[in-house]
This record gives C-alpha cells, sequence and structure tokens, in this order.
C-alpha cells in the first residue's frame, strides 16, 4: 500500500534481523511479537498464582524450593516487611529481597497483597490484552478485511514498543524498596493514594505509570485499527460482510480507545496525591475516597468487555468453520456485540453496591446490569444455533471454542448473582467472585487464545502444531480449569473473603480449608499443563508438519493468501463478494465458498467499493 | 456430589431478619441460573453428539432464525428484568436508610482502623463523645431480637464490615458515616472479618459480634454503667 | 506527523475513501483526549457538587481572574478563527496568506499561554497552589492539563508553518495543515468550557 512497502514486496530486497524482527512494521510479526509476549507474561502472571495459591493451601509450611531464607534459619526470627513502617522500610538495604518478602518461606502479608496485585495486573494488561488485541488484532485485522498492511505502520511498531516499556517499568516495581503495588488490581484510594497507609512507595507509582504507558500504547493501536477498519477494507468487504472477529476487534478499539484515557487521567490524579501533596482522594484535604472507584471502574468495566470480546468474535470466526456452517444470526450477532459495549459503559456501579454510594444508584446499576445478560444470551444461543444441523469436527481449536463457550456461559450466569444487590451484599469480596473472574477471564478469553493460537498457526507460522499434544493440553487444562474455579464458588458461598492471606485466621472458615488445598492441588496440575502449550508453541513453529494454505478450508480472506504470508500479504488486492461464512451451500462444488468467489444465485456478484456503507 | 452443586447448602447458618430474604433471592437465582445452564449444556451436547462429523451427512445451510431469536431474547430479557425488579424490595429494605426499622435496642458507631474495629457506644446520655462513652476494641454487644443501628466510619483507609452469618456488609469510608442496620435472631458470638483490602493486615482484621439474650445484654450492660439505671441505656 | 501524510498519499488502493487515513486518525484520536478530559471534568463536577460552597469553605478568599481570562479567551477563539483562514488558504493554494495566518495562529496561541502563565504565578503567589485543598488540585490539574495541550498544539503548529515556508503544502496537498486545525480547533473549543465550569460557575 505504501510505496515502501510495494517496493520491498515487489523487489524481495533483504531486510536486516533488527528491521524484520525486532522493529518490524509489518503488521504480522508485531502480531507475532504480541504472541510471544503474551504466552511469557502469561507464566509469570501464573506463577504469581502459584506461589499464592501455595500460601492460601499451607499457610504456614514454608515455599517448596525458595524455602527459608539463611538468615531466618539461623536466627529463628526475622522482621518481616509487614513489621516494619513504611518510613524504615523505604531505605532499608539491608535484606535481601527474599528476606523481606518471604523470610521463613512463609509469604509476607504485604507480599501476598503484592502477589495478587501483579498476579491480575499482568493477567490483564501483560496477557489477555495483548494477546486478543494486540497478537491476533495485528494479525488478523489487515489479513481478513484485505489490505497490506495496517494504516500507520509506525505507530504499529511503537505501540507494541511501548507497550514493553510499560512491562519493564512493571516489573520494576518488584524490586524497589517498600515492595511492589499491594493495593489490588483495583488500587482502591485511600489505600493506594497515601503511602503512609500501606507502606509500598515507588511500587505503587510505577504501577500508576506502567499502567499509563499501555494506556497510550492501547491508543496507539486502537487509532490504528480504527483507521484500518473504516478506511482500508478490499473492494466488496462491506460492513456486514466482515468477518465477526473484526467487529470484535473494531469495537473493542473504540472501548480501549474511550475508556482508558479516563483510568489515565484517574492514575495520574492518583500520582499527584502521592507526589505532589495533593488530596483527590482522601477526606482531610476535601478529597473523595469514591470518586477513585467511579473513575476506575467507569473503565474497568468496560475493560472486561475488552477482554471477552475479541474471544467472542474468534469464538465465532472457529465454531462455523468446523461446523461446516453459517453462522447463527450473523446480524443479530453484530448487535448484540455493539449492545454489549454499549451497555459497559452504564454499568459500573455493580462493583460498588456495598461501597457506600448512594443506595438508590444501586437501584439502577441492578437494573442495567441484568439488561448486559440479554445480548450476552443471544451470543451464547447463536452460537448454540450454530451447531445445530452441523457436521461438527473435534479438532483442537474446536474444542477449545467449545470449552469458551460453556465456561463463559457459567462465568455469564454467576454475574448474575452478583448483579442481584441484595445477593451481592453477602458474596461481594468473597471467591464468589474470583469464581466469577476466572470463569469469564480464563474460560473465557484464555480458552479463546487457546483455540486461536492453534486455528491460526499454521497461518502465522506456515506450520501445524500437534494436534495430539494440543488435545492432551487441552484436556488437562479443561479438567483442573475446573479443579480450581468451580470450588472457588462452594467457598465463596461458604463466605471465604477475597485477598486474604491466611484463611485459618477465621474460625468459620476452618471448615472448608481443604477445599483451598484441593484448589491449590488442581492450580499445580493447570501450571503444569501448560507448559505442554509453551512446548507445541515454541517446537511446532520450527518443527511443526508444514501447513498448506487454506488447511482447515475457510472462507475467510486471510486463508485464501499465500502462506507462509508475504511482506504485503496478497499478490493483487482481492475482491470480496459476500459474506464470511458461506459453508454447505446448497448445490456448491465444495462446501465452502471463499469470500473472494462469487457464489452466483442470491448475493451479489458486482464488488461494492469499500468505504461505501452498502448493506 | 451433589452437595457440591447445591451451593445454597454451602451458606453459613443465617441469623438475621432480612438474611432470609437475602437467602430466598439467592435460592431463586440458583434455580433460574440452574435451568438456563443445564439448558445450555443438554442441547450443547445433544447437538455434539448428534450433528458430530458423519461420513455422507452434510451439514444444513441455515442463517438463522428470526422468530426464534426474537423469543429467547424477550424470554431472557423478561427474566432478568423480572428479577431485578422483584428484587429491589428487598435492596431497599437492607440499605436505604430512610427504611430503617426505627426504635433500637442499640446504637453503636463502628470505626475501621488498620487493623481493627473500634466499637464506640454512645453511653446511657444517648450522646456521641461525652464522658460515658465507651470504647471497646474488636467487641461489639447487641442485644437479640431487636434492631441495631451502626454508624460506620474509618479512620484510614477503606475497610469493610462484613458478618457472614447476617448476610451484612457495607464498606467502611474514610470521612464518611454510613448508616447500617440489623436484628439478630439467634444469641452466639460471629466473626466480623473486615472484607476490603486494607493493607498488609487486612488479612486477620477480626472483631467479635456477641448477640446476647435479653438478661444477658441487661447484666452486660449494668456491668458496663453500673452507676446509671439500666433502663434507658442506648436510647437515642 | 509525516508518517500520517506519507502514508495517505502514496496509497494506490482505496482512492475514493470518503476521509483520508490521516484526518481520521486525527478524529479517532480526539475521542480518547475528550474522554480524557471527560474524566477530569467529572472529578470537578464531584467536588463542585459534593460541596455546599464554591470556593470550598477553607478557600473563600481566592478570586479567580475571571476578566482577564476572559479576555484570554477571546485572544485563544481568535486564533481558531484564524486557523481557519489558514485552512481557506492554501484550499486556494494561497501560500503567502497561509504563512501569515499560521504565524497568527500561534502568536495568539503563545499570548494565551503567556497570560495563563502570568496569572498562575499570580495566583500562587496569593498562596493558591496545588496542593491547597481540592480547589486548588483541580483547577491546577484541569486547567493545566488544557495548557499543556495549547502547547503541544502549538509545537505542532510550529512544524506546520516551518513546512509552509519551505512551501511543502499546495491545493490538493495540505493534508498536513487540516490535521493540524483540527486538534487545534479541540484545544480551542474545549477551552470556552473549562472557562465557563471553572471560572463563571
Ligand atoms: C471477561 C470478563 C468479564 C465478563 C464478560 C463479565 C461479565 C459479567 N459480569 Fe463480571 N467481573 C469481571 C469480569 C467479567 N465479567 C471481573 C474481572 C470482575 C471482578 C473485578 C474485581 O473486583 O476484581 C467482575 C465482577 C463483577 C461484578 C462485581 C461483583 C462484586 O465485586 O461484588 C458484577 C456484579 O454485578 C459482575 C457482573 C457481571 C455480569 C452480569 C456479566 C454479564 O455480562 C454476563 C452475561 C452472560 C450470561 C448471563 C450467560 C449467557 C446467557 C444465557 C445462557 C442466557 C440465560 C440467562 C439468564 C436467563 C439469566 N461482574
Ligand atoms: C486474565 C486474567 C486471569 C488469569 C488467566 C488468571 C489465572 C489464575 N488465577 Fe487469577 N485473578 C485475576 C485474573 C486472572 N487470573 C484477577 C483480575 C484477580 C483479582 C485480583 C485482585 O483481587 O486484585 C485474580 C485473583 C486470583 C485469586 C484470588 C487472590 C485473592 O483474592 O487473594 C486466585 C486464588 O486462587 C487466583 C488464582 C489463579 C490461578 C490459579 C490461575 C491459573 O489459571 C494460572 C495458570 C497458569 C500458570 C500457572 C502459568 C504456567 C505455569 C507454568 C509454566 C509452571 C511453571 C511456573 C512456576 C511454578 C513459577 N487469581
Ligand atoms: Cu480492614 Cu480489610
Ligand atoms: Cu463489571
Amino acid at each position: 500500500m505504501n510505496e515502501h512497502t510495494q517496493e520491498s514486496h515487489d523487489h524481495h530486497h533483504e531486510e536486516s534481523f533488527v528491521r524484520k524482527y525486532i522493529f518490524s512494521l509489518d503488521h504480522k510479526t508485531i502480531g507475532k511479537q504480541f504472541l510471544i509476549f503474551g504466552l511469557i507474561m502469561f507464566i509469570v502472571g501464573g506463577g504469581l498464582a502459584l506461589l499464592f495459591r501455595w500460601q492460601l493451601a499451607w499457610p504456614d509450611r514454608p515455599l517448596p524450593i525458595i524455602g527459608a531464607s539463611q538468615t531466618y534459619l539461623e536466627e529463628g526470627e526475622v522482621e518481616t516487611a509487614a513489621d516494619r513502617k513504611w518510613e524504615e522500610r523505604y531505605d532499608d538495604d539491608k535484606d535481601s529481597w527474599l528476606e523481606t518478602n518471604m523470610p521463613s518461606g512463609i509469604i509476607d502479608p504485604n507480599f501476598y497483597n503484592s502477589l495478587f496485585t501483579m498476579h491480575a495486573t499482568i493477567m490483564v494488561f501483560f496477557v489477555v490484552v495483548p494477546l486478543l488485541v494486540g497478537a491476533f488484532g495485528n494479525f488478523l485485522i489487515p489479513l481478513m478485511i484485505g489490505t497490506r498492511d495496517m494504516a500507520f505502520p509506525v505507530l504499529n511498531m511503537l505501540s507494541f514498543w511501548s507497550n514493553m516499556l510499560g512491562t519493564i517499568i512493571m516489573i520494576a516495581g518488584f524490586f524497589v524498596p517498600g515492595g511492589h503495588a499491594a493495593a489490588g488490581w483495583t488500587g482502591y484510594a485511600p489505600l493506594s493514594s497515601v503511602p503512609e497507609l500501606s507502606g509500598v512507595d515507588w511500587g505503587q507509582n510505577l504501577w500508576c505509570i506502567s499502567l499509563i504507558v499501555m494506556g497510550i500504547s492501547s491508543l496507539m493501536g486502537s487509532i490504528n485499527y480504527i483507521t484500518t477498519i473504516i478506511n482500508m477494507r478490499a473492494p466488496g468487504m462491506t460492513w456486514f460482510r466482515l468477518p465477526l472477529a473484526i467487529w470484535a476487534l473494531f469495537i473493542v478499539a473504540i472501548l480501549l480507545l474511550l475508556a482508558f484515557p479516563v483510568v489515565a487521567s484517574a492514575l495520574g490524579l492518583i500520582l499527584f496525591d502521592r507526589l505532589a501533596g495533593t488530596s483527590f482522594f482522601s477526606a482531610e484535604g476535601g478529597g473523595d475516597a469514591l470518586l477513585w472507584q467511579h473513575l476506575f471502574w467507569f473503565f474497568a468495566h468496560p475493560e472486561v468487555y475488552i477482554l471477552i470480546l475479541p474471544g467472542m468474535g474468534m469464538a465465532s470466526e472457529m465454531l462455523p468453520v468446523f461446523s461446516r456452517k453459517p453462522i447463527f444470526g450473523y446480524k443479530s450477532m453484530v448487535y448484540a456485540m455493539i449492545a454489549i459495549a454499549f451497555l459497559s459503559w452504564i454499568v459500573w456501579g455493580h462493583h460498588m453496591f456495598q461501597s457506600g454510594m448512594n443506595p438508590a444508584l444501586g437501584m439502577a446499576f441492578m437494573t442495567t446490569t441484568m439488561l448486559i445478560a440479554v445480548p450476552s444470551a443471544i451470543k451464547t444461543f447463536n452460537w448454540l444455533g450454530t451447531l445445530y444441523r452441523a457436521s461438527i469436527r473435534f479438532t483442537v481449536p474446536m474444542l477449545n471454542t467449545l470449552a469458551f463457550v460453556s465456561m463463559f456461559v457459567i462465568g455469564g450466569l454467576s454475574g448474575i448473582y452478583m448483579a442481584n444487590s441484595p445477593v451481592d451484599i453477602y458474596i461481594h469480596d468473597t471467591y464468589y467472585i474470583v469464581a466469577h473472574i476466572h470463569y469469564v477471564v480464563f474460560g473465557g478469553s484464555v480458552f479463546a487464545i487457546f483455540g486461536g493460537v492453534f486455528y491460526w498457526f499454521p497461518k502465522m507460522f506456515g506450520r501445524h502444531m500437534n494436534e495430539i499434544l494440543g488435545k492432551i493440553h487441552f484436556w488437562i487444562s479443561f479438567i483442573a480449569f475446573n479443579g480450581v474455579f468451580f470450588p472457588m464458588h462452594i467457598i465463596g458461598v461458604g463466605g471465604h473473603m477475597r485477598r486474604i492471606s491466611n484463611p485459618t485466621q477465621y474460625e468459620f472458615l476452618q471448615h472448608m480449608q481443604w477445599i483451598n488445598v484441593l484448589i491449590t492441588m488442581f492450580a499445580f496440575v493447570l501450571g503444569a499443563a501448560q507448559i505442554l502449550l509453551l512446548i507445541n508453541v515454541f517446537w511446532s513453529m520450527f518443527r511443526g508438519k508444514v501447513a498448506e494454505q487454506n488447511p482447515w478450508q475457510a472462507t475467510t480472506l486471510e486463508w485464501q493468501a499465500p502462506t507462509p504470508v508475504p511482506h504485503g500479504n496478497f499478490g493483487a488486492i482481492p475482491h470480496v463478494y459476500h459474506g464470511p461464512y458461506e459453508y454447505s451451500v446448497p448445490g456448491a462444488e465444495s462446501d465452502w465458498i471463499p469470500q473472494t468467489q462469487p457464489n452466483g444465485e442470491s448475493l451479489p456478484d458486482e464488488p461494492v467499493p469499500a468505504g461505501a456503507a452498502a448493506d | 456430589m451433589l452437595k457440591w452443586l447445591n451451593f445454597p447448602e454451602w451458606l453459613p447458618e443465617n441469623v438475621s431478619t432480612f438474611g432470609k430474604g437475602v437467602d430466598n433471592l439467592f435460592v431463586a437465582i440458583y434455580w433460574i441460573t440452574s435451568i438456563a445452564f443445564l439448558g445450555v449444556m443438554i442441547t450443547l451436547i445433544v447437538f455434539l453428539i448428534k450433528y458430530r462429523y458423519q461420513e455422507g451427512r452434510s451439514a444444513g445451510y441455515i442463517h438463522g432464525n428470526t422468530t426464534l431469536e426474537y423469543v429467547w431474547t424477550i424470554a431472557t430479557a423478561v427474566i432478568v428484568f423480572g428479577l431485578a425488579m422483584f428484587s429491589l424490595p428487598q435492596w431497599n429494605k437492607i440499605k436505604f436508610p430512610s427504611q430503617f426499622p426505627g426504635d433500637p435496642g442499640a446504637v453503636v458507631q463502628v470505626n475501621g482502623k488498620q487493623f481493627n474495629w473500634d466499637m464506640t457506644y454512645p453511653g446511657p446520655d444517648g450522646e456521641w463523645e461525652t464522658d460515658d462513652d465507651l470504647q471497646l476494641e474488636n467487641q461489639l454487644h447487641v442485644p437479640v431480637n431487636e434492631v441495631v443501628h451502626i454508624r460506620l466510619t474509618s479512620d484510614d483507609v477503606i475497610h469493610s464490615f462484613f458478618v457472614p452469618q447476617l448476610r451484612l456488609k457495607q464498606d467502611a469510608l474514610p470521612g464518611r458515616f454510613i448508616n447500617v442496620w440489623f436484628e439478630a435472631t439467634k444469641p452466639g458470638t460471629y466473626e466480623i472479618p473486615c472484607a476490603e483490602l486494607c493493607g498488609f493486615g487486612h488479612s486477620g482484621m477480626l472483631g467479635y459480634l456477641t448477640v446476647h439474650t435479653e438478661e444477658d445484654y441487661e447484666a452486660w450492660k449494668s456491668e458496663r454503667w453500673p452507676d446509671t439505671e439500666t433502663k434507658g441505656v442506648n436510647v437515642e | 506527523m509525516n508518517e500520517l501524510e506519507h502514508t495517505s498519499y502514496t496509497s494506490t488502493e482505496g482512492e475514493n475513501r470518503p476521509i483520508s487515513n490521516a484526518r481520521l486518525a486525527v478524529l479517532v484520536l480526539l475521542g480518547a483526549e475528550i474522554m480524557f478530559f471527560a474524566g477530569l471534568i467529572g472529578t470537578f463536577l464531584v467536588f463542585r457538587l459534593g460541596s455546599t460552597t464554591w470556593p470550598p469553605a477553607s478557600q473563600v478568599d481566592v478570586r479567580l481572574p475571571v476578566g482577564v481570562t476572559g479576555l484570554n479567551t477571546i485572544v485563544l477563539l481568535l486564533s481558531g478563527f484564524t486557523m481557519f483562514k489558514a485552512q481557506q488558504a492554501i484550499r486556494q493554494g494561497l501560500q503567502n496568506a497561509l504563512r501569515n495566518r499560521l504565524f497568527l495562529t500561534g502568536l495568539l496561541g503563545v499570548i494565551f499561554l503567556a497570560v495563563q502563565g502570568y496569572e498562575w504565578v499570580r495566583l500562587v503567589h496569593h498562596g493558591f497552589t496545588l496542593s491547597s485543598g481540592v480547589y486548588g488540585s483541580i483547577f491546577y490539574v484541569l486547567i493545566g492539563c488544557h495548557a499543556l495541550h495549547v502547547l503541544v498544539a502549538v509545537f505542532w503548529l510550529l512544524a506546520v508553518f516551518i513546512g509552509a515556508t519551505a512551501g511543502r503544502f499546495s491545493v490538493d496537498r495540505h493534508v498536513g495543515v487540516e490535521v493540524c486545525a483540527i486538534y487545534w480547533a479541540f484545544v480551542v473549543l474545549l477551552w470556552p468550557i473549562l472557562y465557563v465550569l471553572v471560572y463563571l460557575i
């Protein structure tokens, strides 16, 4: 499309390693960079979860491998971080990092708080968003809409590298005096905004700064996605011929664009409170602690749909392919996503039912939250409809997609309990919420990612992933996932609070402690299963079975491009003749008709110019 | 195994007057969602078996079914909207200060602070910040079968007052007083964990609610304020 | 903004776009900017509406320079007008007029910033600072963020001005001027809202 790309496409001149793999402008390479980045961060985030899962199961047993520190073994007891005032810890250089955070091999309470804070922060902002939006968004958008690259390749590269910058800042937080941010991923003020109250000093500042940088990174990404999707669709690719994954990514880009600046401003205010002596969030100076919650959730509720919508879109790609059937209710799928995106702006208060905001608002937010179940129901039933009279192939992507659908339903239905404000009085801030979180983000988004990686891998790397290893990974993950997170409903109903490092301190939780042990055991199995995924991904990149151009016999444009996809994607820009899901068309020769091939009869053959909003 | 699937069985014993209402809603949602879940899952599994790939059978060419889509959209909307409307009175009853039952048998100010609950009784004169105020750390004493009013606040960060058996939870905000009420129906001692992350001592921030029988409560009061005639204590 | 220009003008596929990539991108960016300020304005309103008196009781003696800032508002609005005229100039290919009007716009922008800066110094001298309660905090953050945006816009304008002196724009090749004008319009139009909110009511 631009001269540079065109040229290199034609002349195949050699690019330097740095230009090709590191500061690449090619959307496909940037997508792969995001993919590898996200998978590595998944290990980091999951590793943190395993650390604190051990603590939850055996609060008085030293961690394996890491064990007790030397000083502890010699002296019997060491001051822990929690014993010290934050001023003391601030210029504390006598202890090693391990001694501050887990002296007796047991996680210090403040470190525990940092662990789940960072677990969630990393999983949400450094795993799921980079994977779903960064990796799949970058790789798929130009290919699926039939163009040569993003509208602004340089901006695209900057988006990845500012994302890396944000990561470095975030990881650095673990090693500053005072420890990393420990106010939860929700960073409730004034715990987060007044250093004296948490004992955390630069950790929290870095957390804020890193998230602002991540916001800028997504801003660049979403400007690119929106412009590209609006302006650069191939001829004939009208809005209602877009694959649902693209619709999802388009909507998500808008959500990201509009949501992140709000939290960026709020994070800025926290930094002012911490560093410049203002008091936006402390009552003494006339500030308001609830203000942060409003600003945060106004952003973070759309954010959680940012985490699920691309997954929904990708599931809507894979289901038709492996059912050999058009998606059921294409347009209502689109409208449902738009409705979810729209409603997601007016439900944020459901996180604040017990926060002390006006109870009248609680009534309003309960109603809007309940309504958001309706578009989700439409999507679920349409997925079921797609399976009706299908011809289902149980490939690895399909298995993961089916897991996505069913686990999302569990997570969504548990959302109904909390949406109900009287019931939320009881289950708010218990493991019931933790169960909900993981059923939607792991059972939902992460299974969609598993499926998506497997499904698009042949196009990305020109090789297949191993089917058998994929199935083993899927089944262990699926079973262990339920083993970890289903019992969380139970202890949640039993009243088990979230964010506590030692459940055995409470009498009324004693009888459920064995469930915590069970959960932890499953968590280790779940973690081990992810090693299989990594092996499969990295091994297949170099050793996998070589893939043909369209191994799944799919209709969308990315599969019509050659494999491996050259710079510039397509020889000639394809023309699009019909919607994306023409499977099993009666009378057709094969059971799939690519979007680039006219299928006569009812659908128009004339290519419609891109940008003209037909349909 | 069945017990695992029957969530409501895991609820701790309810000892408050409004707790029953919360539990009933919980059970109602439990049934609605269970039926929705089973419906989806059974359909899914039946489809997966019935429409699995078989030699010589090809898939149908179906783009949708408008009537069906209307039906399930409207059905879901009616169910969830109905549920919301049905639950509102319960919410109002618990959280709207204007609907609190009056004539409390005890009024207490509860202060969350890192990492304790401070309970302040106004004393016989019913006034705050007078000499006969009584401050207890992590101990809340109330009479059974009487309405209790609580003024909830915090000294530093946000805490959350949670008594599982009362089905009561409310965040305590620094700089604000939030009114809460409950009426316990069974004497005993219950834990008051803090449910909102409030710093390194959050885990273990724990108070105790003692619900006394009428006589016990009178005895407890006369022990605390021996000089005054016990009648009239804790009346606003 | 060279990148923006570059891509949109060398593209041979997708000729008939209703709106160029660069312009679309800036409009999208403004969406984010609007939400950013919405967050801050929301914060302002929370404090404003949550307080029985305004300025809050602790700072009743603070008097914002309503009059001077009012004049300054007119300066900024004028710069919006000259920017609009600059755009018209290049649409007709008037190179000289473009340069002059860009210069004038930039000058007005700088005057606006200078006056703002001067008023801030005076306010600080009166003891009204960032850390003197929420009133000061939100005032400086909100108005400061706008000033920062004006500053960015001025630098952007400078780049465009240099381009204009080098004769880089023509009747059918001036998207660089257009996108800058869009951004300029945003900072200009945002200001009266802030003025009314923060200074007048
Ligand atoms: C991907 C992320 C994701 C998604 C999609 C959702 C989806 C939903 N969430 Fe969730 N939520 C989170 C991520 C997500 N959530 C996270 C991370 C938190 C915790 C934040 C924190 O505090 O740390 C949270 C917390 C959270 C709360 C706050 C709880 C509390 O702190 O007390 C609430 C309350 O209303 C809620 C509700 C909902 C609802 C109603 C939906 C709905 O969209 C679900 C709709 C789906 C269905 C209902 C299933 C399909 C429908 C059918 C099968 C039809 C039949 C259904 C009926 C008849 C009811 N969520
Ligand atoms: C996308 C989001 C996402 C994902 C994928 C996960 C994945 C997991 N989460 Fe997470 N979680 C959140 C988002 C997520 N979580 C959020 C938002 C919160 C709320 C935080 C808050 O309260 O602020 C939360 C909170 C949370 C809690 C509650 C903490 C508390 O309140 O005290 C728990 C407890 O068990 C938990 C567990 C797990 C586990 C076991 C996994 C597992 O699925 C992870 C499995 C993966 C791995 C384990 C990685 C691979 C492992 C290996 C390759 C092994 C080798 C490595 C080592 C041993 C170091 N999570
Ligand atoms: Cu107090 Cu948690
Ligand atoms: Cu939400």
